[in-house]
């Protein structure tokens, strides 16, 4: 095995990793709150019983935060599974669009994550044929040092455009960092592998992605 | 007992402050670090802070120092949804004491009163 190939092995062993660790803390969260919220709903019970009674319309606040933040740990799994399936198939097909909705997900757990939002410049649907994992992984990390080198809750856009029929660009505006999005070489060995173009300048990135590879 | 909450979990910060209420502790709390330096600047007094490690913008860990700058007395417990050794090591090291999330609100209390004696 070439050295090149077990760089690859380890950075997405390496990327899974972080990840999860992600997850897991939001999820910690979310159980942190559940937790409080229902050791205040016991709290209230036991000065129920020493004669202070507890208005419906607070037991009704505390037990809607906890369905509340329920639905958040959901959508918290809901993500974590869609992350986890993104290896079933080496190669398929993906829609840009969701791919990067799963990212951005993905990174909003990320303490220092900003706004960011995507848009489809074209009608069609922005599908190719590729590896989703290892493009999943080039966003992840270039939206990680963005937010990391920005201010918190700054907006970053990115764009989906179809360039001709061969080819999605996908446009991130705003980036911080300039040049320096993917300080380190294993990325471009993963965009190689899936003939993905970068073109990283001043406050812009730009990834070509083939139709198919 | 005066604490001061730094969390930016919103609805965590709401709910563990109203249980040390519950409890006879008075708690001002805050979403994020800045706004916590703004109160300790104005020369608001707490026997302890309690921080969140990870938050945007500041560290829990940069926070305790700018916090200790401005207030020499007041004491440290972090607070934390990660659970790492390295994490531990730096949280210990710079705190009087480190909690993981979910908290166990008697282990909390007990730490409070082990900071602050002469609360009990």
């Amino acid at each position: 095995m070439n050295q090149s190939t077990e760089l690859y092995k380890y950075e997405s062993l390496a990327f899974f990793g972080e990840v999860n660790a992600s997850i897991s803390h939001e999820l910690k969260n979310v159980m942190a709150i559940i937790s409080e919220t229902a050791g205040l709903l016991g709290d209230l019970a036991d000065l129920a019983t020493t004669g202070n009674p507890v208005s419906p319309e607070s037991l009704k606040t505390h037990t809607g935060s906890i369905i509340e933040v329920i639905q958040r740990g959901f959508d918290t799994i809901r993500q974590m599974n869609r992350f986890s399936h993104s290896i079933d198939n080496p190669i398929t097909e993906v829609n840009l669009t969701e791919l990067i909705d799963l990212v951005i997900n993905l990174t909003s757990y990320l303490r220092f994550a900003g706004k960011t939002n995507v848009h489809n410049c074209d009608i069609s649907k922005p599908v190719v044929k590729t590896s989703p994992f290892i493009l999943q992984t080039i966003i992840y990390k270039a939206l990680e040092t963005h937010y990391k080198n920005g201010s918190p809750g700054e907006e970053t856009v990115i764009s989906v455009c179809s360039q001709d029929k061969s080819i999605w660009r996908i446009i991130f505006s705003k980036m911080n960092s300039g040049k320096h999005l993917f300080p380190d070489n294993s990325i471009k060995t993963m965009a190689e592998a899936i003939n993905l173009k970068i073109v990283n300048s001043e406050g812009r990135l730009e990834l070509d992605v083939p139709i198919a590879i | 007992m005066k604490i001061l909450l730094v969390d930016d979990e919103k609805k965590f910060v709401s709910m563990l402050a109203k249980r040390l209420e519950l409890r006879g502790i008075k708690v001002d709390y805050c979403y994020e670090p800045t706004s916590a330096i703004k109160n300790i600047e104005k020369g608001n007094k707490y026997d302890i802070a309690i921080l969140d490690v990870k938050m945007p913008g500041m560290s829990g860990i940069e926070l305790k120092r700018k916090l200790s700058d401005i207030d020499p007395k007041l004491k440290f417990i972090f607070l934390t949804g990660h659970g790492s050794n390295v994490d531990y090591n730096t949280g210990i090291s710079e705190a009087s004491h480190y909690l993981l999330k979910p908290l166990e609100i008697n282990d909390l209390i007990e730490v409070l009163h082990i900071l602050v004696p002469e609360s009990m």
